[in-house]
């Protein structure tokens, strides 16, 4: 640590992290062509509150889905809790759902006259506004803190609580004072993460009628001096919480956590708190996850009994699921595989040798995140075919696509890459290198491994968000490609709700399945 | 070695994945569709178009005005040859940067004057109508206004929904303020605050709002019902229409055009043409229950037809425009979007 990092890595980390500013430098550029006006409009007192009700909305959010997350982290790696490999699957997928069907089908089931109301007789007052917002926010988006939270415990060494459990601790204690610490930088990579989907995003506000700034922006999308002011207040605001978390981080972890991948940590007996525990994790799946899966089925169910000729066609011609079923799944594997590759050495120069370059890069990395997927779209598209001829046969291919989704999405995987540089013991590195193992040896044989599960764990991020992204993915996707995620959006358009939960339903289903190849069960193995 | 089955199934799936998107990949020769309409709205037309005239079509669909502003960046090297919108501002929005191209004389001739642009830029190819939507259950008949405003006073103040962020809400407000006056615009926006009239994302939110007696009323869309009732035939809920020369009864136009410089200009000039020909109307008015707008052409069954309906005398082209004012309007009403 602290050492000068290598030349070619910092050179690296610059382009990478130029690539990753596209967005914040055509925010600009459009600022510039529009005008003074964008000025007055990003100063017009009337236009702060958006900004002050995103920051309320994404803080109430961050912090209730940091609880959540966490609690269910520890419950289902560190106890005995009852089918825990089960839960450790269930429980990430929540963050399959679009946040715009997750919104809708519970404002559906709670709403007067909605399910609730007819089947329970229970009759809740509308579901609008900042509780609403905030609520199915972190209920949709705990898995961020989960499944870092889940990697992290999984990975921490049994010595440190086992010595403290031996000096007469009792489980609490344990947990506060050798535990929480350590998992303390991942619980606020996870919120970070919660926040900036919270402020990027903009169906669940519209559908919950919270006027945060996306709404805004979209809103008047057309209206070119608003919605760039609005956009670049977004962006102001994503890079002013990336430092604020950068200052947290640098508070919390100030020794490095030390890994030995050899024992990890103690399950504790839940005793006479088995019942409970077993009761919180499955209101937390259900409120998340089952009430929505349960609204799509139910009109599925009731589209296909109707007769509706939409819903039996989905049913009757595999195709028309199969073939955005691929498109999602390519989507999906390739934004995960190349934002992890690509925010490696980013991770390494911020995170091992707090390098400035790092630094910057780490910044604009997380601006990203916090940017509707519409501007990083057009972003990529003004810059393929007003630059050189030769770069425009690139627009609208599947590498650009891609490229548009790690731009999105690399924050995510960049929070878990940190945790996984971190976690590779400097002792390790340099007997390897006193073993004569060079570099790329030192990378695949010595530090991939230690780093997997981490890594997994963020690449599954990306994975999960990419196959729910829209914006982009209509935009800049090769011709006639589709995605699960298009599908569903172009049948809640047009009220085709049978159609839709079907669709619905297999991007959850694929989603479960990738999430337990790709992530579950390798961290699990790994571990 | 447990890892290898994943890695493979992985690396299998992505293959073919890849090999899927690939083959759908485009074509020089086919004419690119920016479509703001859904694939389950415009989709089958257009493999139909493709079809008998040998022209093979690309499509991308997304939000009407998301592509409005995706052309804008393309500029000249745009792959788009024809824009097709769901909404007037965003072909407006275009057609004030100078994109759009001016369509044959006789594509533009198919339509009334009333649903085209008077530069010749766009035309309309079908309508959806603003309407009173109302819980059977809930609402008597007898009760329903004649006219939108009745909408603020009582007994109905309060009753009704709307969608003041929805983009044909602002349409309607745009026409409001051209034919009634800008003040007459702000009092209705002001009568809806002041009555607490409850207020829903879109139209969608609004009919299921309705359907599940959350509200008693909702101005909305005529068509989303007609999707609703076709997947739950029990909802109870109905559209009422106002008076023909009310301006609560407009006639909103999905719009075709052509962008300027397309590298496949005879195709997209045929193209609209198709969508305007008896077979794409007659499919419109069936398939995705709408107004057809060529001339000539029977609305569905269930529908007055588009001669005997009034609809309020207004030019359709100031759709176009002035959205940025009816923003300012709505915003400023204190209407909480």
């Amino acid at each position: 640590v602290g050492a000068a990092a290598a030349p070619p890595l910092r050179l690296l980390g610059a382009v990478l992290a130029l690539g990753f500013a596209a967005p914040l430098l055509f925010l600009l550029q459009q600022a510039a062509a529009v005008g003074p006006e964008v000025v007055a409009a990003a100063v017009d007192p009337g236009l702060l509150a958006p900004a002050a009700r995103s920051l309320a909305m994404a803080g109430g959010a961050a912090t209730a889905a940091a609880a959540l997350g966490t609690a269910a982290a520890w419950a289902v790696t560190r106890t005995d809790l009852p089918g825990a490999r089960g839960w450790a699957v269930v429980l990430a997928l929540p963050l399959a759902l679009p946040s715009y069907i997750g919104a809708f089908t519970l404002q559906a089931a709670l709403a007067p006259g909605g399910l609730t109301d007819r089947v329970l007789g229970v009759a809740l007052p509308r579901v609008e506004g900042w509780w609403a917002a905030t609520t199915i926010l972190a209920l949709l988006t705990y898995p961020y803190v989960f499944l870092l939270v889940g990697a992290r415990l999984r990975q921490l060494p049994a010595d440190l609580e086992e010595a403290a459990r031996l000096l007469g601790h009792p489980p609490r204690a344990v947990a506060r004072r050798v535990v929480l610490p350590q998992v303390l930088p991942s619980v606020l990579a996870g919120s970070l993460l919660v926040f900036l989907y919270a402020v990027s995003d903009f169906g669940l506000p519209q559908l919950l009628r919270y006027d945060t700034l996306t709404r805004v922006i979209f809103g008047s999308l057309l209206d070119r001096p608003t919605s760039t002011a609005l956009a670049l207040q977004l962006a102001v605001l994503a890079l002013l919480v990336a430092a604020l978390h950068r200052a947290a981080l640098g508070r919390v972890a100030r020794g490095r956590p030390g890994t030995s991948a050899v024992r990890t940590g103690t399950r504790w007996r839940l005793g006479r708190w088995r019942l409970p525990a077993v009761a919180g994790v499955a209101a937390l799946a259900v409120s998340a996850l089952g009430a929505p899966l349960g609204v799509l089925a139910f009109w599925a169910l009731r589209g296909v009994v109707s007769g509706s000729g939409r819903a039996g066609s989905v049913l009757q011609d595999p195709a028309v699921v199969t073939a955005p079923l691929l498109g999602s799944a390519a989507a999906g594997l390739l934004a995960a595989g190349a934002a992890t590759a690509v925010v490696l050495p980013i991770a390494y120069l911020s995170a091992r040798r707090r390098d400035r370059v790092g630094e910057v890069a780490h910044g604009v990395v997380v601006t990203g995140f916090a940017l509707p997927g519409l501007v990083i779209a057009l972003a990529l598209s003004a810059f393929l075919l007003r630059g050189p001829v030769a770069l425009s046969w690139l627009y609208q291919t599947l590498p650009v696509m891609v490229a548009a989704h790690v731009v999105h999405f690399a924050a995510q995987s960049l929070q878990a890459s940190q945790v996984a540089v971190l976690a590779v013991p400097d002792r390790v590195v340099e007997a390897a290198r006193t073993l004569g193992v060079g570099r790329v040896g030192r990378l695949l044989r010595v530090e991939l491994p230690v780093m997997a599960p981490s890594l997994l764990a963020g690449a599954g991020l990306v994975l999960l968000s990419t196959v729910k992204e829209l914006p982009a993915t209509l935009l800049l996707s090769p011709p006639g490609f589709r995605t699960l995620a298009t599908d569903v959006w172009a049948a809640t358009t047009d009220a085709f709700w049978a159609e839709a939960s079907v669709l619905a339903l297999v991007l959850v289903a694929l989603s479960a399945v990738l999430t337990w190849l790709l992530v579950l069960r390798r961290a699990d193995a790994l571990a | 070695v447990t890892r290898r089955p994943a890695a493979g199934l992985a690396a299998a799936l992505l293959a073919l994945a890849v090999l899927a998107a690939g083959c759908g990949g485009g074509d020089g020769d086919a004419v690119t569709i920016y479509s703001g309409r859904t694939s389950n709205l415009v989709g089958p037309i257009l493999e139909r178009f493709a079809e008998e005239t040998g022209i093979s079509v690309d499509v991308r669909y997304g939000d009407s005005a998301e592509l409005a502003l995706l052309i804008e960046q393309e500029g000249e090297r745009s792959p788009a040859d024809v824009f097709l919108s769901q909404s007037p501002g965003a072909t407006g929005y275009l057609a004030g940067t100078g994109r759009l191209a001016r369509l044959d004389q006789g594509v533009l001739d198919l339509v009334d004057e009333r649903f085209r642009n008077a530069d010749g830029l766009w035309v309309g190819v079908s309508g959806r109508q603003r309407v009173l939507v109302y819980n059977t259950d809930l609402v008597d008949e007898a009760d329903l206004p004649d006219r939108v405003e009745e909408v603020v006073e009582p007994p109905l103040a309060g009753q009704v929904a709307v969608a003041p962020s929805n983009g044909s809400f602002q349409d309607f407000i745009t026409a409001m303020r051209v034919t009634q006056g800008e003040e007459a615009a702000a009092a209705f926006l002001r009568g809806l605050a002041e009555a607490d009239a409850p207020t829903y994302a879109n139209n969608n939110a609004i009919v299921e709002a309705v359907g599940r007696g959350e509200v008693p009323m909702g101005l909305a869309n005529h068509y989303y019902l007609h999707r609703f009732l076709e997947e739950d035939p029990d909802l109870p809920a109905a559209n009422h229409r106002f008076d023909g020369d009310d301006i609560g009864a407009l006639l909103i136009a999905s719009s075709a055009s052509v962008l300027e410089g397309s590298a496949q200009a005879d195709g997209a000039q045929q193209l609209v043409e198709y969508l305007l020909s008896a077979e794409a109307q007659a499919y419109f008015a069936e398939e995705t229950f709408e107004y057809p707008l060529a001339t000539g052409v029977e609305p569905p069954s269930e529908l007055p037809p588009l001669e005997t309906l009034e609809v309020p005398a207004f030019d359709i082209d100031e759709l176009g425009g002035g959205l940025e004012r009816t923003l300012e309007l709505i915003r400023d009403s204190g209407l909480d979007g």
